[in-house]
């Protein structure tokens, strides 16, 4: 079933929660909501689901007017950050929830109703616990519960809040993969939401990426990455250094000057001429050379990791974060305290005035 | 019990707090307990057969369960409703409403006896709209219903009122997303996790109730076999100086006391037992 979200307006009190928003999921697809706490990603999300109503705006479903059917009946899975089981009930009843609460004419059998639990819990993996309750459980064993439980009702959407968001990061990736080959086996359209990046990068085919009640960006992963459509798209999407500068023949000029560093996002949406580089396309020599090339001194160095992770303070002492390879930092010898060279490797910067 | 106090533990005077505890309850509960049992106890269990199968002592011991019990579940009801609307709904005077769900704690029984006495008369505020029905409610059974579910209703409300309070609200979403209607999410989401409450609360003013007297003896109008509660029995037995008599009725009430709370115990034991990990 395809979503279509049209002018969507949510207020709570003066704040405005989401301002106009227009979105498409097609059938099939895997979305992600991307954005920081605050974004209006969740309060989406919940609008769709019917969970929440909006102050002005429709829903289409398969372009069916939605927006004022209740949630019950709008045939929607719905996974929340923090599982929401039913803490009295077994798995096995957590997962037939659903399905014995439908009217009579709709309820399938007892035999048929244990037959589709036993097959949801060995799509979760999770077979040997259907007797257990859900306080027995970890935390990843929980959200394949609730994703099972929500799948047992046969939902046209399936939508997660911050599925992840409550578990360690080892289960975190291996949940995520997870999801990801689920979605390509019963390919029911989706929508996640997410803060943190590098889930919606790995696991959408579509990318949103939120900001204050707006959307900023609606791309591939690729897309979103590689060709940032505002500032805020690419300073969330990673880490990021920001420089006052010039692109002179599509060569980077750095300016020296006091201001900007990577940390002040606010001021970044307000002054032109600013240039976004990201720390592994800056490069570290001790000697000068090329375009854009300042002096720095070296002050921490993190050699644990894919990259090694090199932070300086350059002249006018703003703190600069470089990513070089293993290979590169050996060759380089680098040692804290010392003064080098950073040169932004060309063409590969974000330069505010070409994308607003 | 050595490998307890052995274990070390982050709280600091384990040993200390428990001898404490012990001695508290020996002093306040357990030894009195004892002495009523003890002086049970002296007489032939013949005679205390006979006291105790005595027609008014039995009649006593039905009617005292009987309002109890009716009383206990009115408030079960009711005080579910009192603390479903304290915690759900945001409206006008709330804090008032709050603070007078204790006020059966805090009024002397006394003082509420008379009140709900004066009240249900038969030339009484609530009374005379009840008396061209043919309804009697001072000075009859129905009397001393009114006067348990009053002392009573605190108990409900204040023991379900905070695991209200903590319900998760995403378990009720999560049951309307899974097309659940209003009142299958009441009774299979939300009445299940409140049960323990609900019956600690009902356990509690059941046993309130059974041991009430102040407010009792003025609405009941005390007509032996028809509206004499146990404990005013005692107390009479007492005015008569047959203590032995008084305490054989004692003990039999405790006994009969503490089975039911055992079993209100054991009921919810089952109902929570989700929560044992």
């Amino acid at each position: 079933m395809s979503i279509a979200v049209n002018g969507i307006v949510k207020c709570f009190g003066a704040f405005t929660a989401l301002d106009r928003i227009d979105l498409e999921v097609k059938t099939g697809e895997l979305v992600a909501l991307l954005g920081p706490s605050g974004s209006g990603k969740t309060t989406l999300l919940r609008i769709i689901a019917g969970l929440e109503f909006a102050d002005a705006g429709r829903v289409l479903f398969d372009g069916v007017d939605t927006t004022s059917r209740p949630v019950r009946d709008r045939n929607i899975g719905f996974v929340f950050q923090h599982y929401a089981l039913f803490k009295h009930m077994t798995v096995f009843e957590n997962v037939a929830f659903g399905l014995r609460v439908r009217p009579r004419k709709t309820r399938p059998t007892k035999s048929e109703i244990r037959d589709r639990v036993e097959r949801l819990l060995a799509l979760v993996q999770l077979e040997a616990l259907r007797n257990r309750y859900p306080s027995q459980l970890s935390g990843g064993q929980r959200q394949r519960i609730a994703l099972a439980r929500a799948l047992a009702v046969e939902p046209k959407v399936l939508l997660l809040d911050e599925p992840f968001g409550a578990l360690d990061a080892k289960v975190r990736a291996e949940l995520r993969a997870w999801l990801r080959r689920l979605h390509d086996e019963i390919h029911v359209t989706s929508v996640f939401v997410t803060h943190d990046q590098e889930e919606a990068l790995e696991v959408a085919d579509r990318v949103v990426v939120m900001n204050q009640g707006k959307i900023e960006q609606v791309g591939s992963p690729e897309e979103v990455y590689h060709r940032p459509a505002s500032p805020f798209v690419y300073d969330f999407l990673g880490h990021v250094n920001i420089f006052h500068g010039r692109i002179e023949d599509g060569k980077v000029q750095i300016d020296a000057s006091t201001e900007g560093s990577p940390s002040d996002k606010t001021e970044a949406n307000a002054s032109p001429r600013r240039i976004y580089v990201r720390p592994h396309l800056l490069d570290i020599d001790h000697v000068p050379g090329g375009n854009g090339t300042f002096r720095a001194k070296v002050r921490d160095i993190r050699a644990a990791g894919p990259v090694v992770r090199v932070e300086l303070v350059s002249d006018w002492n703003q703190v600069v974060t470089v990513e070089i390879s293993h290979e590169r930092h050996l060759a380089l010898s680098l040692k804290e305290g010392a003064d080098v060279f950073i040169r932004p490797r060309e063409g590969k910067v974000f330069h505010e005035d070409y994308a607003i | 019990m050595a490998f307890l106090l052995k274990r070390r533990t982050v709280v600091p005077g384990f040993g200390l707090s428990l001898g404490l505890t012990v001695l508290y309850t020996c002093l306040v509960v357990l030894i009195p307990l004892a002495g009523l049992f003890v002086k049970s106890w002296a007489l032939p269990w013949a005679e205390i057969g006979e006291i105790l199968s005595a027609p008014r002592v039995v009649a006593s011991f039905k009617l005292t369960f009987l309002t109890s019990l009716i009383a206990a579940s009115l408030n079960l009801v009711f005080g579910l409703l009192v603390a479903w609307v304290l915690v759900r709904y945001r409206f006008p005077g709330k804090s008032l409403l709050d603070a007078l769900v204790d006020l059966p704690f805090a009024l002397p029984t006394a003082v509420a006896g008379i009140t709900l006495t004066t009240l249900y008369a038969r030339n009484g505020w609530i009374g005379q709209y009840l008396e061209p029905y043919g309804i009697k409610a001072a000075y009859s059974q129905l009397g001393i219903v009114i006067a348990l579910t009053f002392i009573g209703l605190p108990f409900v409300v204040r023991t379900v009122q905070p695991v209200l309070e903590d319900l998760d609200p995403e378990s009720e979403d999560a049951a309307y997303s899974l097309g659940a209607g209003r009142l299958q999410v009441f009774t299979k989401v939300v009445l299940p996790l409140l049960w323990p409450a609900l019956l600690t609360g009902f356990a509690l003013s059941f046993a309130r109730a059974l041991g009430e007297y102040g407010s009792v003896v003025f609405i009941a109008g005390n007509m032996p076999m028809k509206t004499e509660v146990v404990s005013l029995l005692i107390v009479t037995r007492l005015e008569e100086y047959d203590y032995a008599g008084a305490t054989t009725i004692a003990a039999a009430m405790l006994l009969m006391s503490f089975v039911v709370l055992l079993i209100v115990n054991l009921l919810q034991w089952w109902s929570r037992r989700w929560q044992a990990a």
